[in-house]
């Protein structure tokens, strides 16, 4: 069964064991950040974890590391919560490919219950707190942030939810890191050609699969809420809110309202980023927060990003994997699996069977030009079918043997990259580079390969046998 | 707790004149300060090296000025009306 909102799922989460309460006195800084940190050093099977007594805040809760694992992401998904990583992959993928799920309209949500719209101070509605120390303050960084095209013949068909760092800058006001590739930067550049200032919606402590679905690189013209409901099984429940007239999750904890202001733009950062380096400042764009609405009670949930691994890398893990993998798949069925995993998609692991020579290269170069592909594929690398791209041993092993400079690599010059990549030069340029480790197909008769080992025939028997007198043992 | 003092520069950009931003539910816990020039934002309970400006770090401290020399993101488009 999905979760509708983050207490439900908390509560499941403690219930398997993945939930740590923080019951003794912590510091706003730098305690919170460091635990969150901490834990993903503890290995992938990590538990979230919820802060009960923060130093300075009479009843505040804060949850960290709620996606930051795999058995977490798998209870997300209502499976059990040790299913390898490639089956999650092919669960995941399975249910992608049910989209459009059924959106549900609801009349009233939990989140009405304390409504804020004057003297609106964001400081003491939400235990804010610094997550790294180079950043330039105070962020919110797992926001769903709800906003449509205002332009458009029908702004509602347009509408999209994405998760972008914000900068809490003031008492009622934010920064925002629109990326010129995302939708929100398109929904602002329609709205500020008119001089009209850009309606928008911050949900803040949300179930666990709109985050999910936030942080995933979907097409312009699919809905988020959409996608929730395909990857729940279920029908997703919103909610039209009063004021701006977007749609939110029915279980949020915060809503947030207000607008982008119109051809504006404030220093902002730096900001700590999953790439694991700061982004530098820039002049970004500003809302103003007019309206504030939560539950009695909220839990707010918040993210630790920094070195990798950390939550964020877990968050925009397999969601980044799938619809790479759909898209590739329509144009080469022969492809297995892919993992894009690692900083976001900046690497691309890719398994595929091949059909003639050269068909490694021919699979790998499309990687640079599907939608998620041009802004982040910037190493590619191809291997066979029968090796586990999750399984980095068995890349290592493909790339170690497999691969031979002069014959399989390939560099493409001018290309573009999202400018965080702190290696691209210029910002948002950089050379990309393609891998291809498959076993060269006739006529390519480079290397030595008639001879690969193969396991004993009864191999599989005995994973599945043994397995099962472990798992019979706990 | 002791009194606090107001702080006289921000600790990142030096610029004069921080402002008190809001003061912890729990009272006397901590005060949040704002710089409303380069919008550095801290508790006064951090560590020093980021309340106190001769300890913050260099790599991270930029002057007033060097704000207008940061890139703009996205472009402001052209007004189409
Ligand atoms: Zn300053």
């Amino acid at each position: 069964m999905p979760f509708y909102d983050l207490k439900s799922f908390i509560t499941e989460l403690e219930k398997q064991g993945q939930l740590l309460t923080i019951t003794e006195q912590v510091m706003p800084e730098p305690d919170i950040s460091a635990a969150a940190c901490a834990i993903n050093k503890l290995g992938d099977k990590s538990p979230a974890l919820l802060f009960e007594n923060i130093y300075g805040y009479h009843h505040a809760k804060i949850a960290m590391n709620i996606h930051g694992s795999w058995p977490n992401l798998a209870i997300a998904m209502g499976i059990a919560k040790n299913t390898p990583l490639k089956q999650q992959f092919f669960e995941f993928v399975k249910r992608y490919q049910n989209y459009p799920g059924e959106v549900e309209y609801r009349n009233q949500a939990p989140w009405q219950e304390v409504i804020i719209d004057k003297d609106i101070n964001l400081f003491e509605i939400l235990p804010l707190f610094r997550l790294n120390h180079g950043d330039g303050g105070f962020y919110i960084d797992k926001a769903s942030i709800v906003s449509r095209d205002i332009t458009a013949s029908e702004p509602a068909k347009t509408q999209n939810v994405g998760m972008y760092r914000i900068e809490v800058k003031g008492k009622d006001s934010l920064g925002i890191q629109p990326v010129p590739a995302h939708d929100i930067a398109l929904h602002l550049q329609r709205a500020e050609e008119q001089g009209l200032d850009l309606p928008i919606a911050l949900t803040i402590s949300n179930d666990p699969m709109i985050s999910t679905v936030a942080a995933m690189p979907i097409l312009y013209d699919q809905s988020e809420y959409a996608m929730a409901a395909a990857l729940n099984g279920e029908p997703y429940p919103v909610v039209t809110t009063e004021l701006t007239g977007l749609d939110v999750p029915w279980g949020s904890q915060y809503v947030l309202e207000g607008y982008v202001v119109s051809r504006y733009r404030e220093a902002e950062g730096p900001f700590g980023e999953f790439t694991g380096h700061y982004s530098g400042g820039r002049r970004m764009p500003v809302i103003k927060v007019t309206k504030v609405s939560h539950r009695k009670n909220p839990i707010y949930e918040h993210l630790y990003l920094g070195m990798p691994w950390t939550e964020i890398d877990y968050l925009m893990g397999i969601n980044t994997c799938a619809p790479i993998y759909v898209q590739l798949k329509q144009s080469f069925p022969e492809v297995e699996a892919v993992n894009a995993l690692y900083t976001h998609g900046l690497i691309v692991i890719v398994s595929t069977k091949s059909r003639f020579a050269g068909f490694g290269k021919a699979v790998g170069n499309r990687v640079f030009t599907i939608p998620h592909g041009l802004g982040y594929a910037k190493i590619v690398i191809v291997v066979d079918e029968t090796v586990d791209p999750f399984n980095l041993p068995q890349v290592m092993w493909a790339i170690s043997t497999k691969f031979n400079p002069e014959f399989d690599l390939i560099t493409l010059p001018g290309l573009s990259i999202l400018p965080l990549d702190p290696a691209s030069h210029p910002p948002g340029i950089t050379t990309k580079m393609l891998i291809d480790a498959t076993t060269p197909y006739p006529s390519e008769q480079h290397g030595h390969f008639s001879q690969e080992l193969k396991d004993p025939i009864t191999t599989d028997k005995w994973v599945e046998k043994l397995s099962n007198m472990l798992n019979a043992k706990q | 707790m002791t009194k606090i003092k107001q702080p006289e520069m921000c600790p990142r950009c030096e610029s004069l004149k921080p402002e008190t931003l809001c003061h912890s539910p729990v009272k006397n816990a901590w005060i949040i300060y704002h710089c409303p020039v380069c919008f550095f934002t801290w508790r006064n309970t951090e560590p020093d090296f980021i309340t106190d400006p001769a300890q913050y770090n260099p790599h991270f401290k930029f002057k007033p000025e060097s704000i207008d020399t940061f890139d703009i993101m996205p472009a402001i488009p052209e007004l189409k009306r």
